[in-house]
C-alpha cells in the first residue's frame, strides 16, 4: 500500500523540493499562485508564464517536476498547449486549473494529455495533496469523467486508433466509477490493491491520450487527402 | 352548374308519330280550353309541332342571333306535360330561365326536351343563342304544356319572339323584353307545301328525325350549391387560412425571442461566472496568499481563513447559479451529471457512501430552467434528510426515464420513519411536494421504521418541452392515472433490497 495521498511519499520527498510552473494569463492570479505554491513545504515555483506560446518557449528548458495549466488562455487554450507540451516532455505531469468544473473542457484536457484537474477554488492543503498525488503517479478521475471516458471509446474510431481499448478490467474500473465507487472501495471489489486500481487508471489515461493523438493524425491525414 | 353532355335517343319521325304537336293555324302563346284529347294523333300528322323559321332581319354568314320570349303559365294549374322541340340552322344554345337546357348543330334533327317537371306556374323566359354558319338561317321551335286542368299553352317560333342586341347581358334572364328589341322575322313557313311555289326568301329545310334528350330535372341546389354558403365558406377558410398565418408568424416570433433569451441566458451566466465567480476565487486566493504571510499565531490568520471559506462557498453557490441560468444546460443529461457531482460532493464529507445509478440511455432532451431547478432542489433537500436524519450508511441516486417520465430516487438504507408522524414541515416533505406538483409531476415518500427511506421524483419531460405548462399539465394527468392502483409494495421491497 502507498502512504495516504495526503502525505508526501517517500519517493516524492527525494526530489525535494517539487519544482512546478505555471501558466495562467491573470497577473494578478498568477502572482497569488506564485507565492501560494512557493509557500508549500517543499515546493517552489520555478516558472510562471502568461501565455501557451510562451510556456512552449520556456517550460522544456526549466524542465519542471509538474506543470499548473489554466484551462482558459487567450490565443492557444491551455488544452493545445498541453498537447503540444506532452510531446516534448511526455514524462512531466500536466495539471489543469478551471474555474468551474465544466465536464467537457476538463475531458478535453484529459483527452489532450493532462493528468488531473484542479478547481481554483480547493483549499490548498488539498491542493498540495493532490499535486503531490499526481507526482506520485496518481490519475485522479471522477464519475462524470469516467463516464465520458467510457462513451469516447464506445464511439466510432477514427483511424487506426481501434487498435486502442480498454481491457475488461479497465472497463469495469470505470463502470464502478461512475456509479460512485472510489479507488479504495473498487480494489476491494477487485479484490486487488488500491495500487493496481490507481494502474488501470494510469493506463486509461494513456490510452485516451494515444487515442486521441492517432485521432488528430487521422483527422490530419485525411485533411490532406481531401 | 352545367348540363350533362347531351344523350339523345334518336328515332325516326315516321308520319304515324303521335306526338301532341301544335296546330299551325292556331296563334302561338295562346292558352286554348280544348281538352287535351282532342290535340291527339290525327290532328298532328302533318306538323312537327313547331312554328315558323324565324331569324333576325338580315342574314348573314358566322352570324350570332338571341332570340328571346317569355311566357307565362296561369297561377294555381300545375303543369301535367311539356314537350319543346328546337332546331336552328346551323347551331343554338337553349335555356329557359337562365338555364342552359341544351345545345345542338344539326338542322336535319330537332330535338326534344322533355321539361315537364322544370316548369310550374308563373313567368318563364326563353332564350336561345344562335349561330349561323354561312346562308340561310332560322331557328324552329316548338312549344306544347298540358296544363293539370286539361287546358294547354303552345309556343312557337314566331313573329312574337324577340331578337335581342348582341351586346346585352343578362338577357337570357331578363323577364321583360327591352324597348330595342325588335320582333323576329318569319324567314320561311315551315315546310312549304309541296305544291306551293317556294318564295324567293324561303328555304326547302325539313328536318328528318326527332332526337329525344333524357327528361329533365329541375336543378336542386343544396346548400353548398347556395351562393351564400360559399361564401361563408370561402370567408371561413380565408379566415382560418390567416389565423393560421398569425398563428405561424406568432411562433416564429417566439421561437426567435426563446433563442434570444437563451443566448441571453448564457451570456449573463458567463458573465456571471467570469464577473463573479473567478473574481471571488481570486479574492480567496489572495487571502490564502496573504495567511501565507502572516506569523503563524497570529489572530487574524483564522479570521482570514473564514474569510477566505465564505469566498469559496460563495463562488461555489455561484457556480449553482451558472449552471441553473445556462441556457446550454437545459438537458436532460447535463441535469444527471449535475446532480451526481453534487449528491457525491455533498456525501463526501460523511461517513456515507453515495451510489449512482444513471440510465445509460439518457435521452438528448430538453430540460427546462424551472423544471431542472426545482427539481435539482428537491432533489438537495431529500439527499440533506437522508445525510441528516437517516443515519444510513449507503445513498442512492437513480435517475432513469420511463416513457414519458424522469425518474430520480433518492434512496438510503437508514433508519427510516413513519410517515403518519412525521412533521411535514420540518423535513421539507411538503416542500419537495410542492415543487413536485408545480412542474407538473410528483413525488412519493416511501419509508417505515427501519426500513429505510426511498423518495421518487416523478417530472414529466418531451423533446417538444418548451412551453412547460403545457406538457406537464398532460403528463400529469398520466402520471396520476397510472400510480393509484401500484401500490408502495414493489417499490419498498425494492428499498429493503437495495438497503442490504
Amino acid at each position: 500500500m502507498t502512504p495516504p495521498l495526503t502525505a508526501p511519499s517517500g519517493k516524492v520527498a527525494a526530489k525535494l523540493p517539487l519544482r512546478v510552473a505555471l501558466v495562467e494569463d491573470q497577473r494578478d492570479t498568477r502572482e497569488s499562485w506564485r507565492r501560494l505554491i512557493s509557500s508549500f513545504p517543499d515546493f517552489a515555483c520555478v516558472c510562471a508564464c502568461a501565455t501557451a506560446e510562451e510556456a512552449l518557449q520556456t517550460l522544456p528548458g526549466t524542465k519542471p517536476d509538474v506543470i499548473l495549466m489554466d484551462i482558459f488562455l487567450p490565443r492557444m487554450s491551455g488544452i493545445e498547449c498541453t498537447s503540444r507540451l506532452k510531446a516534448v516532455l511526455p514524462k512531466t505531469p500536466i495539471v489543469m486549473l478551471t474555474a468551474s468544473d465544466e465536464d467537457e473542457m476538463v475531458f478535453l484536457a484529459l483527452k489532450s494529455g493532462a493528468n488531473g484537474y484542479l478547481l481554483k477554488r480547493t483549499k490548498p492543503a488539498e491542493m498540495r495533496a493532490a499535486l503531490l498525488d499526481v507526482m506520485s503517479g496518481g490519475a485522479p478521475m471522477t464519475s462524470e469523467i469516467a463516464r465520458q471516458v467510457i462513451e469516447s471509446f464506445h464511439a466510432k474510431a477514427t483511424g487506426r486508433s481501434e487498435s486502442v481499448s480498454l481491457t475488461a478490467r479497465e472497463e469495469e474500473t470505470l463502470v464502478m466509477l461512475t456509479k460512485g465507487y472510489s479507488n479504495k472501495e473498487i480494489a476491494d471489489r477487485q479484490s486487488v490493491s488500491i495500487e493496481t486500481v490507481r494502474t488501470h487508471l494510469k493506463n486509461i489515461y494513456e490510452k485516451m491520450h494515444v487515442r486521441s493523438r492517432t485521432e488528430a493524425v487521422a483527422n490530419y491525414m485525411s485533411g490532406c487527402k481531401e | 352548374m352545367k348540363w350533362p353532355a347531351v344523350y339523345f335517343t334518336i328515332g325516326l319521325l315516321g308520319r304515324s308519330c303521335s306526338l301532341p304537336a301544335l296546330a299551325q293555324s292556331e296563334p302561338s302563346g295562346t292558352v286554348t280550353n280544348q281538352p287535351a284529347s282532342q290535340d291527339l294523333a290525327g290532328k298532328l300528322d302533318p306538323t312537327w309541332g313547331v312554328g315558323s323559321w324565324i331569324w333576325a332581319a338580315e342574314t348573314y354568314d358566322k352570324q350570332t342571333v338571341h332570340l328571346w320570349r317569355s311566357f307565362e303559365i296561369p297561377q294555381g294549374t300545375t303543369v301535367a306535360k311539356a314537350n319543346l322541340r328546337i332546331t336552328v340552322d346551323n347551331a343554338y344554345k337553349l335555356f329557359l330561365d337562365g338555364r342552359q337546357l341544351g345545345m345542338g348543330s344539326d338542322w336535319r334533327s330537332l330535338t326534344e326536351y322533355d321539361i315537364s317537371q322544370i316548369l310550374d306556374a308563373g313567368r318563364h323566359v326563353l332564350a336561345v343563342d344562335a349561330f349561323n354558319d354561312n346562308r340561310e338561317a332560322g331557328l324552329l321551335f316548338g312549344l306544347i304544356i298540358e296544363l293539370s286542368d286539361g287546358r294547354v299553352i303552345t309556343i312557337s317560333s314566331d313573329s312574337n319572339w324577340r331578337i335581342v342586341p348582341n351586346e346585352e347581358r343578362g338577357w337570357e334572364l331578363k323577364q321583360e323584353a327591352l324597348k330595342n328589341w325588335v320582333s323576329a322575322t318569319v324567314v320561311s313557313e315551315f315546310l312549304p307545301r309541296p305544291n306551293s311555289k317556294i318564295k324567293a326568301r324561303e328555304f326547302d329545310r325539313k328536318p328528318t328525325m326527332i332526337v329525344k334528350v333524357p327528361v329533365l330535372r329541375p336543378v336542386v341546389v343544396r346548400f353548398w350549391q347556395n351562393g351564400w354558403f360559399q361564401i361563408s365558406l370561402l370567408g371561413v377558410a380565408v379566415g382560418a387560412v390567416l389565423t393560421c398565418l398569425h398563428l405561424l408568424a406568432r411562433l416564429v416570433l417566439q421561437a426567435k425571442a426563446q433563442a434570444l433569451l437563451n443566448r441571453e441566458r448564457a451570456r449573463i451566466a458567463r458573465d456571471i461566472h467570469d464577473e463573479v465567480g473567478a473574481r471571488l476565487t481570486e479574492l480567496a486566493l489572495e487571502g490564502e496568499v496573504m495567511q501565507t504571510e502572516l506569523s503563524a499565531d497570529s489572530d487574524l490568520r483564522p479570521k482570514l481563513d473564514a474569510l477566505c471559506e465564505k469566498a469559496r462557498a460563495v463562488s461555489g453557490a455561484m457556480d449553482e447559479v451558472v449552471w441553473a441560468v445556462n441556457s446550454q444546460r437545459d438537458t436532460l443529461r447535463d441535469f444527471a451529471t449535475y446532480a451526481c457531482k453534487y449528491a457525491r460532493r455533498f456525501v463526501a464529507a460523511t461517513p456515507i457512501r453515495c451510489r449512482l445509478d444513471v440510465a445509460d440511455n439518457l435521452p438528448d432532451a430538453v430540460f427546462e430552467l424551472p423544471v431542472r431547478r426545482s427539481l435539482l432542489l428537491a432533489v438537495k433537500e431529500a439527499i440533506n434528510n437522508a445525510v441528516k436524519y437517516s443515519a444510513a450508511d449507503r445513498l442512492f441516486l437513480r435517475i432513469h426515464v420511463q416513457g414519458r417520465v424522469v425518474l430520480v430516487v433518492v434512496e438510503d438504507n437508514g433508519k427510516g420513519f413513519d410517515l403518519e408522524q412525521a412533521d411535514p414541515l420540518r423535513n421539507g416533505l411538503s416542500n419537495m411536494k410542492q415543487r413536485m406538483r408545480e412542474l407538473g409531476g410528483r413525488c412519493r415518500i416511501l419509508t417505515e421504521p427501519g426500513a429505510g427511506c426511498r423518495v421518487e421524483f416523478e417530472v414529466p419531460w418531451s423533446k417538444t418541452s418548451r412551453p412547460p405548462a403545457a406538457t406537464s399539465a398532460r403528463a400529469g394527468g398520466s402520471a396520476g392515472s397510472g400510480n393509484g392502483s401500484a401500490g408502495d409494495s414493489p417499490a419498498l421491497s425494492e428499498a429493503k433490497e437495495a438497503a442490504n
